[in-house]
């Protein structure tokens, strides 16, 4: 890691380790929101890294976006971290649009949204219907990709003048549907997207931030797991000593540091933007292995791991949602094979093989 | 944890071109790939590849060998494996043996062997299972004795690769009886040539019909003592560095590649359903991910660290998804499996499923190095 961002990790640690205690992460799973925790990231910057200096952001790249993102997982953050820069921030940027004081959300693009966009400058209409929006009620705007008249437009919609209903992921993370019936929008909230601000691309930097919030919190389960194994004793020793235990240390690390791997090596292949491959199987890679690790680990914690208060159902819960969004392990695996079968049985070696660029 | 991203360098991106363009060039297009390290024994294709300096790789100069690093050796490892290159002559001197050499032979050994193991000519197999001593390995019960000029062996090694085909053995055995408590002590290794007197090595039919193990029976084999490798009573610490060397390689998890590759040749016409695309996806994002665990043990080698939970960890999960890649082709298929089908994949296929529980167990099974990892972790 780079000198620069093991900084910015180290003092993302000791904010989060301050201000997202599992106390605190309880609490805000009450509320859906802990406002303390966002007002200290926004001062810091944090949640505008990878969004240009120049456009109202913080400056820095995907790498050390998705490195904040990591520590956020790990931690089980109840903020959205991802949504504000990497992802909201980003389309506002790329179309010219100022970024909102507070926080900033995301059409994720669920199979069945729609958004329409009419009227033209000084006229401009807004019709649509978004789902799963993350913290889609608590974000002041929600950043959308629309098609007009032929081109593509980045919309900064007003939360405030959507209908919003309330949903939740198994972290209990707000996920809402938020509705614009015809509603008028300022020439400051709409500009054309510049070439590569896709849908397509909007996934790939989604399913990143995914990657790398699973491996944070992976990390942290496989730390959980192997002191709790340590001092938990049955039969009259630590459980870690047992066989069948210690395979599920094993399958712990090995997921974690597997995904850990491929999204650090995915977002580090970013330049500029994350490349189909590295996202499609780092993501795969992430999700199965949210699957396997958060089963493993449960099982080796026993109940105490089936209680509200531990750390442990906090990570795991958002494993259980974070491995479905922006693409499941399945959904990524189909692509990525749809794309390798295409380009054929010789060219499989070659792309497997190539990992980490050079800078 | 010593895992972490890192790029190949220009040099090393070089050598894996010109290792692909050679075996463009030496393998026809029709050829069987084998599948893993012991997939096909070729001493013909040892000599070639050592012309080209890709044996030895680990050792100096001066013995014959090439001074190269360990993700050099990865590098080209990883490309002989993926095209199914048949390595199973020279692999285990070129991993295992040649390095065991280089750290604990004598002068005079290193200049009578390295030379030969680096020119693909001199092959050695293993010999630490028994009969009775397989996991627990410090129970072997082969035993030397001492005698003028040296020791004389006896004993029966199972199991043993290739027995047939190469020269020699590094035999496990015991130079002093058990103490009770001191299982480790009393091991030495000695080198056996496996044509000299006493030495029966007979055949034990492997699951696919082939020959590839042996029992290797040996009664008073003389064995000189600058035959004895390394110290006497040190071969437990011996024996198990030499296992850390060889755990994390590609040859733990690249072997059943050529079979994924097939599939996809043989779904060039028709192209792939939904079903299958997701397999084949999947497998492809486990296959790039592991790589990047393997090749950061090979890195960190390089930089003088003792990877030794790492190098477990990438075995016991390289293996598994060796074997998991092949049973996840098998239902994406749904073929009958037939050794003699006629189509490649088929029969690849089908060699896989008859030997792939072998990866799980040879060189430490899982239970093994999950308790080695596992004992790592907790620390
Ligand atoms: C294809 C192939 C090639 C081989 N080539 C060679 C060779 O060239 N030279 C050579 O010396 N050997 C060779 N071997 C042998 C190999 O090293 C042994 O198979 C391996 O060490 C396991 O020993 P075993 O087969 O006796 O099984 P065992 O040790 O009897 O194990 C049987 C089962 O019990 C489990 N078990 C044993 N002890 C424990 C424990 N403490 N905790 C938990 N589980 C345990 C094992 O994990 C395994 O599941 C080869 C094996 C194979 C399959």
């Amino acid at each position: 890691m780079s000198d620069d961002r093991a900084m910015l990790t180290d003092v993302a640690t000791g904010l989060f380790r301050d201000l997202c205690t599992p106390e605190d992460v309880v609490a805000a799973e009450a509320t859906g929101w802990s406002e303390r925790l966002w007002s200290a990231l926004a001062e810091s910057g944090f949640p505008y890294v990878s969004v240009p200096e120049e456009a109202g952001g913080s400056g820095g790249d995907i790498a050390d976006a998705c490195a904040l993102l990591t520590v956020a997982g790990r931690f089980a953050a109840p903020v959205p971290l991802a949504e504000t820069g990497l992802l909201g921030g980003w389309l506002l940027a790329a179309a010219g649009l100022e970024l909102p004081e507070g926080p900033l959300s995301v059409a994720v693009g669920r199979p069945g949204d729609a958004v329409e966009l009419a009227g033209g400058p000084g006229a401009w209409r807004l019709t649509a219907r978004v789902q799963r929006v993350p913290w889609g009620g608590r974000s002041e705007r929600v950043a959308l990709l629309a098609d007009a008249g032929g081109d593509r437009y980045v919309v900064s919609a007003p939360v405030a003048s959507a209908g919003v209903t309330g949903g939740r992921n198994l972290a209990a993370e707000p996920r809402d549907t938020l509705e614009w019936t015809d509603a008028g929008l300022p020439d400051d909230a709409v500009g054309v997207a510049p070439a590569g601000v896709t849908g397509d691309a909007l996934r790939l930097r989604g399913a990143l931030s995914r990657a790398a919030l699973i491996s944070g919190a992976l990390a942290r389960v496989s730390e959980l797991t192997v002191r709790y194994t340590g001092e938990r004793h049955q039969f009259g020793r630590p459980i870690a000593r047992f066989q069948a235990v210690q395979t599920h240390l094993v399958t712990i690390a090995e997921e974690a540091q597997m995904a850990g791997l491929a999204t650090e090596v995915a977002t580090l292949n970013a330049r500029p933007e994350p490349g189909f491959f590295d996202v499609a199987a780092a993501k795969a890679a992430a999700s199965e292995a949210a699957t396997i690790a958060a089963r493993a680990s449960h099982q080796a914690h026993g109940a105490i791991g089936m209680t509200k208060e531990y750390e442990l159902g906090q990570l795991s819960r958002r494993l259980w949602s974070w491995r479905d969004e922006f693409g499941s392990e399945r959904y990524w695996s189909r692509e990525l094979g749809r794309q390798l079968a295409e380009a054929g049985a010789d060219e499989l070696w070659p792309r497997i093989s190539t990992g980490l660029g050079n800078a | 944890m010593q895992f972490g991203p890192t790029p190949l360098s220009p040099a090393e991106a070089a050598l894996r071109a010109e290792v692909r363009e050679f075996l463009a060039a030496e393998l026809p297009p029709d050829h069987r790939p084998a599948l893993g390290f012991a997939g096909r024994h070729d001493p013909a294709f040892s000599r070639k590849l050592a012309a080209r300096g890709w044996v030895g790789m680990a050792l100096p100069p001066e013995y014959g060998g090439h001074g190269r690093s360990a993700v050099e050796r990865f590098v080209v490892a990883e490309e002989l494996l993926a095209a199914g290159a048949p390595v199973g002559a020279h692999f285990v001197a070129d991993r295992q043996t040649g390095p065991a050499l280089l750290h604990y032979g004598t002068e005079e050994q290193r200049q009578r062997f390295l030379p030969g193991i680096s020119a693909g000519e001199i092959y050695f197999s293993l010999g630490m299972s028994e009969p009775d001593s397989g996991s627990d390995l410090a129970s072997v019960r082969t035993r030397a004795t001492r005698v003028e000029g040296g020791w004389t062996v006896t004993g029966t090694k199972v199991w043993t690769s290739e027995a047939h085909n190469n020269h020699f053995f590094a035999v496990l055995c015991r130079t002093s009886p058990m103490e009770e408590g001191k299982k480790h002590a009393g091991l030495s290794q000695l080198i056996v040539d496996l044509h000299a007197d006493g030495v029966r090595i007979s055949p034990i039919p492997y699951i696919d019909g082939s020959h590839h193990f042996n029992e290797v029976a040996l009664e008073d084999v003389f064995v000189p003592d600058d035959m004895v490798l390394g110290e006497i009573g040190s071969g437990w610490q011996q024996v198990t560095s030499e296992l850390a060397y060889e755990r994390s390689g590609p040859d733990r998890w690249l072997s059943t590649f050529p079979v994924l590759r097939e599939f996809l040749r043989e779904k060039a016409g028709t192209g792939v359903s939904d079903e299958e695309a997701t397999v084949v996806g999947r497998l492809a994002a486990r296959f790039w991910a592991i790589r990047q665990l393997s090749l950061s043990v090979a890195r960190a080698l390089d930089a003088g660290a003792a990877p030794a939970i790492e190098a477990a960890l990438v075995k016991e999960v390289g293996t598994r998804f060796e074997q998991d890649l092949v049973e996840a082709l098998r239902v994406a298929a749904e073929t009958e499996l037939d050794q003699g089908s006629g189509s490649l994949f088929g029969e690849l296929l089908a060699e896989a499923v008859l030997t792939s529980p072998k990866y799980t167990l040879q060189g430490g099974t899982t239970e093994i190095l999950r308790s080695v990892a596992a004992k790592g972790l907790s620390a």
